[in-house]
C-alpha cells in the first residue's frame, strides 16, 4: 500500500536522522579506527616514517615476547581477583548499609564520595598510604599485629595495592545494588521469612535472584574495566621524569599499559595496533562468554 | 520547520565560536607580532629551571626579533610525543648524549650541519668525545651544553663518627668502609647505609666502567655481559642486599624523600656515600648547606691500578625537532646558548661542567665548592662513556630492567647481563 | 536486649565503613598541613601537631593551578554541552522512533560500550594528527559531539518509559517529529539528563589517559595531569603534593555536595531492569 511504504520511508529518514550523530561517529570515531588499527598491525610504524608492511611478524613476536605475557598475567590476575572482590565488598556494604540506619544519605554519599575524587589524587594519595616506612596502611595493619608487606616495592604486593585502591572505590556499584535491594519484591522476603527461612537462605531464594540482572551488569562493566585499566598502575608506578616504568619487576605492567609503552614510548605503533586487536578479541570472547553463561544464574522479571 | 533551521543555525554559530576559542586555546602561538616566537621546552624543573629562564630572560632583552617561551617539561615520554605531531610544541629542547642515535636515525631530528657552516661554528672548541655523540651517519644532529661526571661523594661527619680517616682508595677499602658505615637496629632494620645508588642505572652502568667493564664495543654494539660490568654489579650485590637483606634495603630505601630536596637520603644522613655528578655541588649549596661533605675519585679494584681515574661522562645537548615551526630562529637561540658567556652562566647556574675545551680551566667555576675535583675527571684518560645508537633506546630500556632484577636479586648479574646481552642480539646487528 | 544489640552492631558496621572510606581523605589533609618534619616523622601522627600552610605554598607556587582549573572546566563544560546536544537526539531514535535497523543499531550502541580504547588510541591519534589537532582540546570535545553510547544506553531507557499517547497525539496535531521531541520529550527526560551532565561533568573532569596522549603544551593542562607533571618534577614530595591533591579535590566536591541527588538517585535509573 502506497501510504504504508511512504510511512515507512519517512521512519527511516526520521530514524537515520536522529541517530546521525552517533551513526557519524561511529564511523569515524570507532569503526575506522578498529579497521585502521587492524591494518597497522600487519605493519612496523614508528610514527616518524611511513609504515612498512610486515605481515604477521608483529603476532609472531607477541608470541615470544616476555613482556606480552608478563603484561597479560597481571591484568587477567587484577581481574580474576579485583573483579569478584570489588563486586562482593560492594554488595556487602549495599547490605549493610539497607538495614534501617540513621542518616544513610550521609553514609551513601561517604561510600560514593572515593569514586568522584580524580583518579590521578587518589592515587597518589594511595602512595603515600601505602608507603613502606611511612604509611599509615602498614602502621594500621602493625596495630593490628598483621604482617606490613612493602607494598609498591615487593612484586608479589603491588597488584593486591591495585585491588586495595579498587576496593576504595567501589561506591559507585554499592549505590547501584542499594537501589536494586529497594526493589527486591517485599512480598516474597516476608513469604520467606514467615516460612522460617534464615538470613542466609533469604538472601540466596530470594535477593540473589532479584538482583541478578544487576550483578550480571555490574560484572560485565567490571571486567572491561579491569582488563583494559590503565590509569592506576601507570601512576603507582611513575617515576621521576616519567621513564617507561612497570613498576619493581615488571609487576605492574598491565596490558593497557604495555599498548601505551608501545604506542608513545617505544613508537611501534604496528606492535601495538596488534596488542589492541588481541585485546578487542579478547574482550569480546570474555563478554560472549560471561552472557552466554548468564542464563543459567541469571533471573529476569 | 522555521525551527529547525533555527536551530541549525544556532549550532552552526557555536560551533563556530567553539572551533575558534578551541583554536586559541589550544597551543598558543601567541607573542607579539613582530617576534618569532621561539619554543624551548627542557628536562630541568625546580631552581635549575629557575636559572635557565634567567639566561632566556637575558637572551629576549638583547635583542628584537626573537622571543624565547621556557617551558618546563620533566617527562621524557611527553616529550618524544610532543614530536610526533604534524606540528611540534617545542622548537628546541634537550636530551642527553647516548639518546641521540637513536632519534636521528628515525627521522626526529633536524641536521644542524647547514646552520653550523653557515655560522661558522667552531666545534673544534667542544671536547671530542661529546661531539663524538653528536654524529649519526656523519651528520650533526645535537650539540653539547653541558658534561656531566660521576664521583664517588661521602658524610664527613659520618666518617668521623665511624672513625673512618677519608675516602676510599682502592674498592676492597669503600667495600671496609661500608660495612662500618652502615648501622642496623636488633630486628635487621637498616637505619643507615654505608652506600645507595643515586640513580641505579647511572651508578650501575658507572660501577661496570670501574671494575674495567664496558657496556659498548668499539662500533657500538652492546657488550652488558663483559666481565668488568659483572664483578661491578656484583660489588654491589655483595655488599648491599647480600649482606644487609634485600628486603631491608629495599623498606629502608622506600622512605627516602624526594632527590632534589632537603630530604635527599645523602643530605639527611640516611646514606654515607653515593656516586653522583657535579651538579651536587650547587645542590647542595642550596638544600643542606650545613652538610659536611667530601668528593674523591671513583675507587679501582687493587689488582688493577690502571683503572684510576675511572669516571662515567654524560651529556646535556639541545637538539630542534624536525617537526618545529621556527628552526631558523630555534638555531639563533642555540648559538647564544653555546657562546663562551651564555655557556659559563648555564653551567654555574647549573653546577654543570663545560662542554668547550677553552673553559676546562675558567677561573669562574672557582665559586662552586669542590668543583675542581669533577674538572679534573674529564681530563682522565679513563674517562667512559655509553655509544650513541640507533638502538640506545632498548638497550637502555633492557639494561634498565635489567639492573632492577640484579638489584633486587631476582638474578645474578651474570645471568641478567647475559640476558641483556641475548636481547640486545635481536636489534643491534 | 537483642535489638539494640543489633542496632548497635549495625550501625557499628556502617560507621567502620564510613570510617575506612574517609581515612585517606584525613590521611591526605593531614600531610598537607604538615611541616616537612613532621612529614618524616616515625611513627607516623596521623595529625600534625602545628598547623602550617606552607605545602600549599609551595603547591601553588610551582604550578599554576587556576589556570589549569579553568582549563578543565572549559573542557568540561563543553563535553557536557556535546553530549547533551547529541546523546538525546540518538536515544530518541532507538526509543520513540520505529525504523528498520534500529535493533542493530541497538546492538552497536551497546557493543561500543564494551570498546576498549586502546583499540582505537593509536589510529584516533594518527587521524587527530593528520588533522593537525593534536596538541589542541578537539580531540577530548568532539567525540561527546557525536554520542556516548553510555548515555545513549541510560537515556533510551529512560525515554521508553514516555507514554507513547503523549507523542503521538502532538503528532496528529501536525507538529514535526522534531518538534515533538524538542517540546514534549525533552522537558520530561530533564531529570536524566541533569544526570547525563553531572555524570559527563566528573568523567571529563577526573579523565588522564586523553589530555595525557593529546595535550603537549603545559599551559593546556587540565588537573589531572596537571598534578601528574607536578609529580614527575618534584617526585616525592609528599607535603606538597598532598596540599596540590587537596587542592585538586575540593571542586570535584564542592560539585558533588551541590549536585549529590543527580548522582545517587541518577544510578538507580540506569540499572538493568
Amino acid at each position: 500500500m502506497p501510504r504504508r511504504s511512504t510511512t515507512s520511508r519517512r521512519q527511516l529518514r526520521l530514524g537515520l536522522a536522529f541517530a546521525s550523530p552517533w551513526l557519524v561517529g561511529f564511523v569515524v570515531l570507532i569503526l575506522g579506527p578498529i579497521v585502521a588499527s587492524g591494518y597497522y598491525s600487519f605493519t612496523d610504524f614508528n610514527l616518524f616514517q611511513p609504515p612498512t608492511f610486515v605481515g604477521v611478524d608483529n603476532y609472531r613476536t607477541m608470541v615470544g615476547d616476555e613482556r606480552f605475557t608478563k603484561a597479560l598475567f597481571n591484568t587477567l590476575y587484577l581481574t580474576v581477583f579485583g573483579v569478584p572482590l570489588a563486586l562482593s565488598l560492594s554488595l556487602g556494604f549495599a547490605l549493610a548499609l539497607n538495614s534501617r540506619v540513621r542518616g544513610l544519605p550521609l553514609y551513601r554519599a561517604i561510600v560514593y564520595l572515593p569514586t568522584i575524587i580524580p583518579i590521578v589524587v587518589s592515587v597518589y594519595v594511595w602512595r603515600w598510604l601505602l608507603n613502606a616506612q611511612y604509611g599509615y596502611f602498614n602502621r594500621i595493619l602493625g596495630l593490628l599485629h598483621l604482617p606490613q608487606p612493602n607494598w609498591l616495592e615487593d612484586p608479589t604486593f603491588t597488584k593486591p595495592a591495585i585491588i586495595l585502591i579498587g576496593l576504595w572505590m567501589v561506591g559507585g556499584t554499592t549505590v547501584i545494588y542499594l537501589a536494586a535491594l529497594k526493589d527486591v519484591p517485599s512480598e516474597t522476603y516476608e513469604a520467606a521469612l514467615v516460612d522460617g527461612a534464615g538470613p542466609w537462605q533469604r538472601f540466596r531464594a530470594v535477593t540473589w535472584p532479584a538482583i541478578s540482572p544487576v550483578t550480571l551488569f555490574q560484572l560485565i562493566v567490571g571486567l572491561i574495566t579491569s582488563l583494559q585499566l590503565f590509569t592506576q598502575p601507570y601512576l603507582l608506578a611513575q617515576t621521576r621524569l616519567n621513564a617507561a616504568a612497570g613498576g619493581p619487576d615488571d609487576s605492574l605492567l598491565t596490558y593497557g599499559m604495555y599498548v601505551y609503552q608501545n604506542a608513545f614510548v617505544f613508537l611501534k605503533m604496528g606492535y601495538a595496533s596488534a596488542l589492541a586487536w588481541v585485546l578487542f578479541l579478547v574482550t569480546l570472547a570474555v563478554t560472549a562468554v560471561l552472557m552466554l553463561t548468564s542464563r543459567r544464574w541469571v533471573h529476569y522479571g | 520547520m522555521r525551527r529547525e533551521s533555527f536551530r541549525r543555525a544556532t549550532a552552526a554559530a557555536m560551533a563556530g565560536v567553539l572551533a575558534t576559542a578551541l583554536g586559541a586555546c589550544g597551543g598558543s602561538d601567541g607573542g607579539d607580532d613582530d617576534k618569532v616566537e621561539v619554543v624551548f621546552s627542557y628536562l630541568w624543573a625546580g631552581a635549575e629551571a629557575e636559572a635557565l629562564e634567567e639566561i632566556i630572560a637575558d637572551f629576549n632583552a638583547s635583542q628584537d626579533e626573537i622571543e624565547v617561551r621556557g617551558v618546563s617539561n620533566p617527562d621524557f615520554q611527553k616529550q618524544l610525543t610532543s614530536m610526533s605531531g604534524a606540528q611540534g610544541s617545542f622548537d628546541i629542547s634537550d636530551h642527553f648524549g647516548n639518546g641521540v642515535g637513536a632519534w636521528a636515525s628515525k627521522g626526529i631530528l633536524a641536521p644542524l650541519d647547514d646552520f653550523i657552516e653557515a655560522d661558522g661554528l667552531d666545534t673544534d672548541d667542544f671536547v671530542p668525545a661529546a661531539m663524538s655523540q653528536m654524529m649519526y651517519e656523519g651528520q650533526t644532529y645535537s650539540m653539547p651544553i653541558a658534561l656531566h661526571a660521576q664521583m664517588l661523594m661521602y658524610n664527613k661527619k659520618l666518617y668521623a663518627e665511624a672513625g673512618i680517616d677519608g675516602p676510599p682508595e682502592t674498592t676492597e677499602e669503600w667495600a671496609e668502609q661500608i660495612a662500618k658505615l652502615t648501622k642496623r637496629d636488633a630486628d635487621g632494620t637498616i637505619t643507615q647505609l654505608g652506600y645507595a645508588n643515586a640513580e641505579i642505572n647511572t651508578s650501575f652502568t658507572t660501577l661496570g666502567f670501574m671494575f674495567g667493564g664496558a657496556w659498548d664495543d668499539q662500533s657500538g654494539r652492546p657488550t652488558p655481559a663483559d666481565p668488568g660490568n659483572v664483578a661491578g654489579l656484583e660489588f654491589y650485590t655483595e655488599n648491599i642486599p647480600g649482606t644487609y637483606g634485600v628486603a631491608e634495603v629495599r623498606d629502608f630505601t622506600s622512605g627516602f624523600g624526594e632527590y632534589a630536596s632537603a630530604q635527599n637520603p645523602f643530605y639527611v644522613d640516611k646514606v654515607a656515600t653515593i656516586i653522583d655528578g657535579e651538579w651536587q655541588s650547587v645542590f647542595i649549596d642550596q638544600y643542606a648547606p650545613n652538610l659536611d661533605w667530601g668528593v674523591a675519585p671513583l675507587p679501582y679494584p687493587a689488582a688493577q691500578p690502571e683503572l684510576a681515574g675511572t669516571t662515567q661522562v654524560t651529556t646535556s645537548t639541545l637538539f630542534i625537532p624536525r617537526n618545529a615551526k621556527h628552526p631558523e630562529e630555534a638555531w639563533e637561540f642555540m648559538k647564544y646558548l653555546l657562546s663562551e658567556d651564555a655557556m659559563v652562566r648555564f653551567t654555574l647556574a647549573l653546577g654543570n661542567l663545560p662542554a668547550r675545551i677553552s673553559l676546562l680551566d675558567d677561573p669562574r667555576y672557582d665559586t662552586l665548592p669542590q668543583f675542581s675535583t669533577w674538572l679534573d675527571a674529564l681530563r682522565s684518560p679513563n674517562a667512559q662513556s655509553l655509544a650513541s645508537t640507533p638502538w640506545s633506546a632498548e638497550y637502555t630500556s633492557d639494561l634498565g630492567q635489567a639492573f632492577d632484577d640484579i638489584a633486587q636479586q631476582r638474578t645474578s648479574p651474570a645471568e641478567g647481563l647475559a640476558d641483556v646481552a641475548d636481547k640486545a642480539s635481536s636489534y643491534a646487528p | 536486649m537483642d535489638r539494640k544489640a543489633r542496632f548497635a552492631g549495625r550501625h557499628a558496621l556502617v560507621w567502620a565503613i564510613a570510617l575506612g572510606m574517609l581515612f585517606p581523605f584525613i590521611v591526605m589533609i593531614g600531610t598537607a598541613l604538615k611541616p616537612p618534619t613532621e612529614v618524616f616523622s616515625l611513627p607516623p601522627r596521623l595529625l600534625p601537631e602545628q598547623w602550617e600552610f606552607g605545602n600549599f605554598e609551595a603547591a601553588l607556587s610551582a604550578m599554576p593551578f587556576w589556570r589549569y582549573l579553568g582549563n578543565t572546566l572549559l573542557v568540561s563544560g563543553l563535553c557536557v554541552v556535546g553530549s547533551l546536544v547529541s546523546c538525546p537526539l540518538v536515544a530518541y531514535s532507538l526509543a520513540k522512533l520505529h525504523w528498520p535497523g534500529r535493533g542493530l543499531m541497538l546492538a552497536l550502541v551497546l557493543g561500543s560500550m564494551m570498546l576498549p580504547p586502546q583499540v582505537t588510541l593509536v589510529p584516533l591519534y594518527l587521524l587527530w594528527n593528520k588533522l593537525g589537532l593534536v596538541g589542541t582540546y578537539f580531540p577530548l570535545i568532539v567525540p561527546s559531539f557525536f554520542g556516548i553510547p553510555f548515555f545513549i544506553f541510560m537515556l533510551r531507557q529512560f525515554l521508553v518509559g514516555i507514554p507513547d499517547e503523549l507523542l503521538d497525539a502532538a503528532r496528529l496535531d501536525g507538529a514535526s517529529e522534531f518538534r515533538v521531541y524538542w517540546r514534549i520529550v525533552l522537558p520530561l527526560a530533564r531529570p536524566a539528563l541533569a544526570t547525563v551532565a553531572v555524570f559527563q561533568f566528573v568523567w571529563t573532569w577526573t579523565d588522564f589517559l586523553n589530555p595525557l596522549i593529546y595535550l603537549s603544551d603545559s599551559s593546556q593542562y587540565t588537573l589531572s595531569v596537571g598534578l601528574y607533571a607536578f609529580f614527575s618534577e618534584h617526585g616525592v614530595d609528599w607535603g606538597p603534593l598532598m596540599a596540590a591533591s587537596v587542592m585538586f579535590t575540593l571542586p570535584a566536591l564542592i560539585i558533588f555536595l551541590l549536585g549529590q541527588r543527580y548522582f545517587v538517585e541518577g544510578i538507580a535509573t540506569k540499572g538493568l531492569k
